[in-house]
């Protein structure tokens, strides 16, 4: 049986003036599950984050929060971190995570909140005067003080360096092993496959596909990916016919270098083949690597899938770049 | 307890910000004091003269008074909340349980104390540089934060309105100056001519420089308002411009994009 939904949102549709940022998007997510959306810029994962926080009125479609309208939500159980939130800048960190405890009746200590982001050391220090990434730290600290049964973090770690995401994440981890609700929003795939229970993903306002990160992966990802990296030139790879393994060829996916070839459906032990079939003719090579398809594959996929109904909508020029190009360079994304 | 618990907060915030930004600090009390030394030490009033200034000094405590109390408000809550929605601030505050009304009312009990203390440097420098004789009635307290309540909403709905900070500070600039000078302060309304009077009358400022005036420099003469003493009746009817000011500011604060 299904756990209830703590987050719901029904075809909510949502418009500025002539620009959709919303289109019939509709999510469930359940007690202390972590669930993610991503999806390009513009897709709509702010104006859908601030739908069910009560911070925007979509135009149709209903948003339910812990069984309220997000205007009526109990804001003692919620915790929310806009996107490019700016707090006043000449507070302390301590004096900041202060400030947002007394703005609610039950907080908690905000040097253990300091603590929990790693900036324990820096509570003293002035918000303008910390790095971005710290700056973000607090900000991410700032939804705590109350104990939120539902977090909303729109892109948590934006600017925060790997020790500092890490912590954040691990953090995350912990709210949700501790029955907290996570919404976040991010474009790092790394992320959203780490932390996330499900994934959703929005492109023009609807969510195009959701499941566990692994389900997207095995629907969406495609398949394994070998990727020769050469300082040659890429049109001496134009006609290869690989022995094993497919040259991924149509759509440029934009993965690695400028100067890379992918050859999909390619098992490890076939790898050596590719080398010896590459020596063979001469050429020459800078890296191999090979990956199972990820998140990334999927955001990839899905995004550029839209992206290209979108333009074939509109004429299809980028289809018909993609299709003249007849095999895939790694990089050059259209 | 809730209520104050998160007032509190809100005001201690704004407070340190404030007090934090040196030039904001220094600017707002020299911006009264240079007037004052301009209009009062320099150009001097000329009671048997001729020109703007003819009334006595003290006639001008008001308007001295008029320049923290309208200008102050004006920009700082303006600019304060076009940073508020620049930084997303707005949006974050409507995810807790703080209301626009509590937010605004923290924010003017900062100015309040902002404002009564460079009001009190105010009367110490009309009183010492202009020679000024004035009575220090306990009517100065109340006018004095009715007036900030009042223009505190004003500039919230500047703030809420302009699309950005300089816009909002441009706004309470094109607002203060005019309201400043044609609200009996500086120039009284025989000055003027006459239809300009109910310009003057819709001035929430009139108000306040009537009373303090009646309040400070009985000698004015300020008119009776409906029989009513002019300090009472005209504290009472900014009273009532205040409460109306505060909460359409209040109510002008974004909640929602």
């Amino acid at each position: 049986m299904e756990a209830e939904a703590v987050v719901e949102a029904t075809d909510l549709e949502k418009a500025y003036g002539e620009t959709v940022a919303l289109s019939g998007a509709s999510l469930s997510v359940a007690g202390g599950e972590v669930f993610a959306l991503i999806g390009p810029n513009g897709a709509g994962k702010t104006t859908l984050v601030r739908a069910l926080t009560g911070t925007t009125d979509p135009d149709s479609g209903s948003a339910r929060v812990l069984g309220d309208a997000p205007a009526a939500i109990d804001r003692d159980r919620l915790g929310v971190l806009p996107q490019e939130f700016s707090p006043p800048d000449r507070l302390s960190a301590r004096e900041l995570l202060s400030y947002y405890a007394g703005l609610y009746d039950d907080p908690r200590d905000p040097d253990a909140v300091l603590a929990d982001v790693g900036l324990a050391d820096t509570g003293d220090t002035w918000y303008e005067d910390l790095s971005g990434g710290q700056q973000r730290r607090v900000c991410v600290g700032s939804t705590l003080v109350n104990d939120p049964d539902v977090l909303f973090l729109d892109e948590p770690t934006t600017g925060i360096d790997p020790a500092g995401r890490r912590t954040v994440w691990r953090l995350i981890e912990d709210l949700a092993a501790g029955g907290t609700t996570v919404v976040l929003t991010t474009h790092d795939m790394a992320e959203a496959e780490r932390l996330a229970d499900r994934v959703g993903l929005l492109a023009d306002g609807s969510l195009v596909a959701r499941g566990t990160p692994d389900e997207l992966v095995r629907d969406h990802g495609g398949s394994s990916r070998l990727t020769v990296e050469t300082a040659a030139d890429l049109d001496a790879f134009a006609d290869l016919e690989f022995p094993v393994g497919r040259p991924e060829r149509g759509r440029l996916q934009g993965r690695t270098s400028e100067s890379a070839v992918v050859v999909r459906d390619i098992a490890p032990a076939e790898i050596g083949t590719v080398v010896d079939y590459l020596e063979d003719r001469g050429l020459e090579y800078t890296g191999l690597s090979w990956a199972e398809p990820d998140l990334e594959d999927v955001y990839l996929a899905l995004a550029d899938r839209t992206e290209l109904e979108r333009t074939d909508s509109g004429g299809g020029e980028a289809a018909d770049e993609a299709g003249a190009d007849d095999i895939t360079h790694a990089g050059e994304t259209a | 307890m809730s209520r104050l618990r998160r007032i509190r907060a809100e005001t201690s915030a704004g407070w340190r910000s404030f007090v934090r930004r040196r030039t904001a600090v220094f600017f707002t009390f020299f911006f009264p004091v240079i007037l004052i030394v301009i209009f009062g030490a320099l150009v001097r009033t000329d009671p048997t003269g001729e020109g703007l200034f003819t009334e006595p000094p003290a006639y001008y405590v008001p308007a001295y008074l008029a320049v923290v109390v309208l200008f102050t408000p004006l920009s700082r809550m303006g600019s304060e909340v076009a940073r508020h929605r620049e930084g997303n601030r707005f949006e974050k505050l409507a995810t807790t349980p703080v209301t626009r009304g509590e937010w605004l009312l923290a924010q003017t009990l900062v100015n309040a104390v902002i404002i009564g203390l460079a009001s009190v440097l105010i009367l110490a420098l009309v009183v010492v540089l202009t020679g000024a004789e004035i009575a220090f009635s306990p009517w100065l307290v109340p006018y004095i934060l009715v007036g900030v309540v009042c223009f505190c909403g004003i500039g919230a709905m500047l703030g809420s309105y302009t699309d950005s900070q300089d816009g909002a500070i441009a706004a309470s600039n094109a607002i203060g100056l005019p309201l400043l000078f044609l609200s009996e302060t500086f120039i009284s309304l025989e000055q003027l001519p006459g239809w300009f009077e109910p310009l003057v009358n819709v001035s929430p400022l009139t108000y306040f420089a009537r009373g303090v005036r009646a309040a400070t420099f009985p000698e004015a003469g300020t008119a009776d308002v409906a029989g009513l003493e002019p300090a009472v009746a005209n504290f009472a009817i900014l009273a009532v411009l205040a409460v109306i000011a505060f909460g359409l500011g209040a109510r002008s604060i974004p909640r929602t994009d």
